[in-house]
């Protein structure tokens, strides 16, 4: 074994992972706040996200003529996707979650699926009209598009970046940033306002807080309202990253996005984080195996192809779920006294 | 007992106008009926206790009250308006504050937070700060433990925090529940303590459910007893503390 050849390649695998692993930490960050609030697990959010990255798609599609900066272009279509994927998040819990509120939890469960199937259509359905019957957005120009800095030259979306010594690209360098804002955005929001702490108040205990004068249903709303704008930015950024969704992309990263939030202890912001870049670098790690298996030489692990990436979000949660069914960082019930 | 506060109950405040008044109140949980046609007022300026044993609606007859739960038939008065059924968070605003059974306090939240959000419908943040600090000095212990979590507090602690909290909105009248439920006697006696000061310095009237009859009488101008969602007695505190029945049924005389 060749330790110098193998170092930089781990290192940039675990890079890798970890862009990968900011991806399913803002999805995941949509599905433990919602299950923070309602106990409930919000399977249309991986609609939610899929919604975030079409819309980030039209606003390239529309922008692509247009002469303006790259950086400006994102801007905007992260703005727009934040604003459709929360209101569409916030008119879900409305129209199907709200009239549940006092149902037994299975029966919100099985809506939020079928929920899921339904926007996937819908989702189907407005490509349909638009005369695209290949179920598939491609990456228009103006996101391939050149970003140029002040004074300096322009690089384009998909070129490495030598100079950090890292095999990233620029847009993933675009989507670490994005991610850490959003990050620190939200942990503004829900730790040091006062919306964040009558959320968290409401998460905790519904009639007590309705005692203090917080409308738990409003709340309730602001919260689908913020988990549904992380879900629009992480749809734009795997939009951006892997250059086409269809209407049931949201499938896959929706799943391991929420397997990250059990990781982490569902209803953990800091857990949710956590979760997702652990996947992420766990499935990169999984998917280069074969490349290990050959630098080690052991051929069993040479035999491992990218196609059981997925397979390890799944083994994670079957561990989590038998040996530590909290989380990694979630709170075993406090007791009411 | 002092002189003074024998005084102070025996006149009681015979002349001032109710504040709350309960009238024909029935409750139910789903089948079961909790309250059985109440009637009860209390003045404004006064401790009223509210004693009877376990499942006798005395917690119900407080959820109706604050809004947590909607009389079935009757009426609630309050400040001469009726309420009867409006939600909890609009009557915080007019100045009622529950402390529910069990302090309810936010276990995730920080001594501060909990009192922040207790201040949720306070908008003006200097007064928010005003009367954190306030709170502060009625219960220096929080102040020593501000930055820690709620859930992580003794029963006392929290039960102080609960209070606190529920004065976060300078509330004209205070409804609180079991405070005494699970104390030391030391911790017993100083809330019962800051619940009559409140009473005599601020002028917060108070309706106090406890299950510790001779500590709430001990404080209280009026007493009501309940028995299965009936009021059985109603009487100046000091007269139901020397009522043989009483004596018997709740302060554990033989």
């Amino acid at each position: 074994m060749d330790l110098a050849t193998l170092l930089p390649f781990v290192v940039n695998v675990i890079a890798g992972g970890l862009v990968l692993g900011f991806v399913y930490a803002i999805i995941a960050l949509g599905y433990t706040m919602v299950y923070g609030v309602l106990q409930l697990i919000n399977f249309a959010h991986s609609e939610v996200f899929v919604t975030g990255a079409v819309v980030g798609f039209e606003v390239f599609r529309v922008l692509e003529a247009n002469p303006m900066n790259g950086y400006l272009k994102l801007l905007i279509a992260l703005l727009a996707a934040m604003l459709v994927s929360g209101l569409l998040n916030v008119t879900i819990e409305r129209l199907a979650y709200r009239p549940l509120r006092n149902a037994p939890r299975l029966v919100p469960l099985i809506t939020a699926i079928g929920v899921s199937l339904i926007l996937q259509d819908v989702l189907r359905l407005i490509e349909g009209f638009q005369g695209r019957f290949d179920l598939t957005y491609t990456l228009p120009g103006g996101f391939s598009g050149k970003f140029c800095g002040e004074g300096s030259s322009c690089v384009a979306l998909g070129d490495t970046l030598r100079s950090i010594g890292l095999d990233l690209q620029l847009k993933d360098v675009i989507l670490i940033v994005v991610s850490l804002l959003s990050l620190a955005v939200l942990n503004y929001l829900v730790n040091r306002t006062r919306l964040g702490k009558a959320i968290r108040a409401v998460a905790q205990d519904r009639v007590t807080a309705g005692l203090m004068g917080i409308d738990s249903n409003r709340m309730i709303s602001a919260t689908f309202l913020i988990g549904g704008a992380l879900g629009g930015i992480s749809g734009v950024l795997f939009g951006m990253k892997f250059g086409t969704v269809n209407a049931y992309s949201g499938f896959d990263p929706g799943i391991i996005a929420f397997t990250a939030a059990v990781l982490g202890g569902i209803g953990s912001i800091p857990g949710a984080v956590l979760g997702g870049l652990a996947l992420g670098v766990i499935q990169n790690l999984i998917g280069v195996t074969n490349i290990f298996g050959g630098l080690l030489g052991i051929a069993n692990l040479e035999s491992i192809d990218a196609s059981y990436q997925r397979i390890g979000a799944f083994i994670v949660l079957v561990l989590i779920l038998i040996f530590k069914p909290t989380g990694l960082l979630g709170k075993s019930n406090v007791e009411k006294v | 007992m002092t002189g003074g506060q024998m005084t102070a109950r025996e006149t009681g405040t015979g002349g001032a106008a109710p504040l709350l008044e309960l009238r024909g109140v029935h409750s139910y949980y789903g089948q079961i009926h909790a309250l059985k046609g109440l009637d009860m007022t209390v003045k404004e300026g006064e401790i009223v206790a509210l004693i009877g044993g376990n499942g006798a609606g005395k917690t119900t007859t407080l959820r109706t009250v604050s809004g947590m739960m909607k009389a079935r038939a009757g009426q609630v008065l309050y400040a001469g308006q009726d309420v009867t059924g409006v939600p909890a968070h609009s009557l915080l605003g007019r100045g009622m504050s529950h402390v529910p059974e069990g302090r309810r306090i936010f276990p995730q939240l920080s001594v501060r937070e909990n009192l922040e959000v207790g201040a949720y419908s306070v908008t003006d943040r200097a007064l928010v700060e005003q009367r954190i600090q306030e709170g502060f000095a009625l219960f220096p212990r929080l102040k020593e433990r501000e930055n820690q979590l709620g859930g992580t507090m003794s029963g006392g602690e929290q039960q102080m925090l609960a209070i606190a909290r529920a004065l976060m909105v300078n509330p004209r009248l205070l409804l609180l529940d079991e405070p005494s439920m699970g104390l030391s006697p030391l911790f017993v006696e100083a809330i019962f303590d800051i619940v009559q000061m409140l009473n005599r310095e601020r002028g917060t009237t108070i309706l106090l459910v406890e299950q510790n009859a001779s500590m709430a009488l001990g404080i209280a101008h009026h007493g009501y007893v309940l028995q299965t969602g009936e009021i059985r007695l109603s009487r100046p505190a000091a007269e139901l503390a020397r009522d043989e029945s009483v004596r018997k049924a709740y302060l554990g005389d033989e």
